[in-house]
């Protein structure tokens, strides 16, 4: 872990009553130093925190915004739960497949492109929804899909 | 204290415990009243992730569980309603959604809780069509745990032992949903002294033991009660035994001992009973007929006392309480001074494990033995084991030793008498607490042994003491009248939990 994210998780633990409640924006202050977290930085956080390194690790992998192998630069993940489902997204996902050449869960070799399936968004009303980067693709059609991915550098 | 009405009677609690502590407090857990439970364990956090226990308590219109539920005052519980059944019902299905219908080949088919509750509460079939999620297979967590990811019900009581018992925290449920594991944090492995529980407590076949995996089925083992011999702690086990074999210690619960626990390296000591054994009577390093060494030895008892040698006694801290009485009466009846003893010494713990490394140190210390190896100019000694009989010895003519295993002493000794391990005998131990306990033959000896005392008693006789057969049951009467600390404290009174010395 560097010495400035240390800093920051530091500031951090004023603004919340137990320390504790610090963790989550900890991990992404610290998976913003290589785009993942590994066993190491999850044992340096469970130290500073005064966790056992398990906790971390079951806070890490619980949320799946966190990552704990390498990921692509960009980040593609596909709503799959039931209203998006119901508006084709399972389809859509399968199409991407083909399009990268890769499964969801997995990386382009090039390392572009991670490609991930996702629970709700929260956004059902506009399903199908794709995150790419953390931000929302709304009604996205197989054209629209294949856009948006190529768009990724 | 507050009444509580379970199924119609009315019992009388401790304040603040949960109904299924109240029900197990009264042993009628399981036992009288059936509350089918995966996550609860007496000795663990409430966790509340399995939803079996669920009970009717009052007119609450949802099911309470039973586990995390404060008994108050006037509170009326069923368990066995209409509605509680179909949540069991319900519950079992979802637990049995991705656990791969193995028994016939799982370690566990016998004594699993999924097994015997899908038979009490189960669906006969399955309404699923989508395939069992696969999972890993055979995973090593440690050097003694074995996993089969698929067959976890995640009930997570092993994520709370190692958190809360040993503290060591290895294990964790990583993901989410339908998605979750159990798992070790990356490459730390599952590996402290107390590990094997969990095998224990994992009410599935889902982690087991790298010693006892498919050693034998367990419905063909008898449970005997027993005390594990390793430190003086005196943790209740009970042997599992077939064939004239023990297969496994297992802890057996005793909340003044050990609660539900065992180390490790106790659990592993069964081997021991079996090996490195002294299998013939031996009379200067060559084997002979036990009697024709008994004579030998009671001849070499006689002459030393006639002739006004001094005699030495030495006990040993693994034998019972029972071999030592005698000890220290033959001791008595030939002049002899208080007998000896030492204890080997090691590492120990906050949980169980004390660095004494002997059952009955306590027991010889309120039987008046004294800790020393000196022997002084000593004749002749008797000398029951040899764990730390060692070198002071060397300077005594005549050696009678009665022991359980094979040693440089034997061979060097002029008679050496194979004596019964705790295994092949009845007796008691006094632990660390001056707590005495009872354990019971499980192995028939597979050569000529005898217990220490009964052994102690044919040598009396052959150098021509008075003296009746020995019985470890009228030996442990007669200590128990005799010896002030041991009062009231027999075989039959100790029962199977222990008595405290007075």
């Amino acid at each position: 872990m560097q010495p400035e994210t240390r800093q920051k998780i530091e500031a951090l633990f004023e603004q919340y009553p137990e320390k504790r409640g610090a963790l989550l924006p900890a991990i992404y202050l610290v998976q913003a130093e290589q785009g993942w977290v590994s066993a190491e930085q999850a044992e340096a956080l469970a130290e500073l925190f005064d966790l056992k390194p398990i906790d971390v690790w079951e806070v890490l992998t619980f949320y799946n915004m966190f990552y704990t192998s390498p990921q692509g630069r960009h980040h593609v993940y596909v709503c799959t739960n039931l209203p998006c489902s119901l508006r084709g997204a399972r389809g859509l996902l399968k199409q991407i497949e083909a399009h990268l050449g890769i499964r969801a869960g997995q990386t382009t070799e090039d390392g572009r492109v991670t490609l991930g399936h996702e629970e709700c968004l929260g956004s059902c009303g506009t399903a199908p929804v794709l995150r790419v980067d953390g931000r929302y693709c709304e009604n996205v059609d197989a054209q629209e899909a294949r856009r948006l991915v190529d768009a990724l550098e | 204290m507050p009444r509580v009405k379970i199924d119609g009677t009315e019992y009388e609690v401790e304040d603040g415990r949960t109904i299924l502590q109240a029900l197990d407090d009264l042993g009628l857990l399981m036992n009288g009243v059936d509350v089918p439970h995966y996550c609860w364990h007496p000795k663990l956090p409430v966790d509340g992730s399995c939803r079996l226990c669920q009970v009717e308590v009052d007119d609450i219109p949802k099911l309470q569980i039973a586990c995390n539920t404060p008994i108050r005052d006037g509170m009326e519980v069923r368990t066995q309603s209409d509605r509680v059944a179909d949540a069991r019902r319900g519950v079992m299905e979802l637990l049995l959604v991705n656990h791969p219908l193995d028994c016939p080949i799982c370690d566990q088919a016998g004594e699993c809780k999924l097994q015997d509750y899908a038979f009490d509460y189960g669906v006969k079939h399955a309404r699923t069509r989508d395939p069992r999620r696969p999972a890993q297979k055979a995973v090593e967590l440690g050097p003694e745990i074995v996993f089969d990811q698929e067959r976890c019900i995640l009930c997570r009581r092993c994520v709370r032992f190692c958190r809360d018992v040993t503290g060591t925290a290895e294990l964790g449920v990583f993901q989410r949903g339908d998605e979750s594991l159990l798992e070790t944090f990356p490459g730390k492995p599952l590996d402290n002294a107390y590990s094997m529980n969990v095998a224990d407590i994992c009410p599935v076949g889902a982690l087991t033991t790298r010693d006892f995996r498919f050693k034998i089925r367990v419905w063909f083992l008898d449970d005997v009660d027993s005390v594990c011999n390793q430190c003086s702690n005196g943790c209740n086990i009970s042997a599992g035994r077939a064939h004239n074999n023990v297969y496994r210690f297992t802890p057996r619960r005793n909340d003044d001992v050990n609660d539900t626990w065992m180390c490790d390296a106790g659990r592993l000591s069964y081997p021991a009973l079996r090996e490195g054994r002294l299998e013939t009577a031996q009379l200067r390093g060559r084997s002979v007929a036990f009697n024709e060494a008994v004579a030998a030895a009671g001849a070499a008892l006689r002459e030393t006392r006639e002739a006004g040698g001094r005699i030495v006694g030495i006990g040993s801290p693994f034998a019972p309480n029972e071999d030592l009485f005698t000890l220290r009466e033959l001791l008595g009846a030939v002049g002899a001074g208080p007998g000896l003893f030492s204890v080997p010494l090691g590492a120990g713990d906050d949980i169980l494990i004390k660095p004494e490394k002997a059952p009955n140190a306590a027991g010889a210390r309120a039987l008046g033995f004294v800790e020393s190896g000196d022997v002084g100019d000593a004749a002749l000694a008797i000398v029951l084991g040899h764990a730390a009989a060692g070198d002071a010895l060397s300077s005594v003519e005549n050696v009678i030793l009665i022991d359980t295993h094979d040693s440089a002493l034997a061979s060097r000794a002029m008679v050496a008498l194979p004596a019964r391990t705790f295994a092949e005998r009845a007796g008691t131990f006094t632990n660390h607490a001056k707590r005495v306990q009872r354990f019971l033959p499980f192995l028939e000896p597979r050569f000529e042994a005898w217990a220490e005392g009964d052994i102690l008693t044919r040598l009396a006789a052959s150098a021509g003491l008075d003296t009746d057969a020995w019985d470890v049951n009228a030996v442990s009467k007669r200590l128990s009248q005799e010896v002030p600390a041991f009062e009231g404290i027999d075989l039959d009174s100790v029962g199977d939990r222990g008595l405290e010395l007075r």
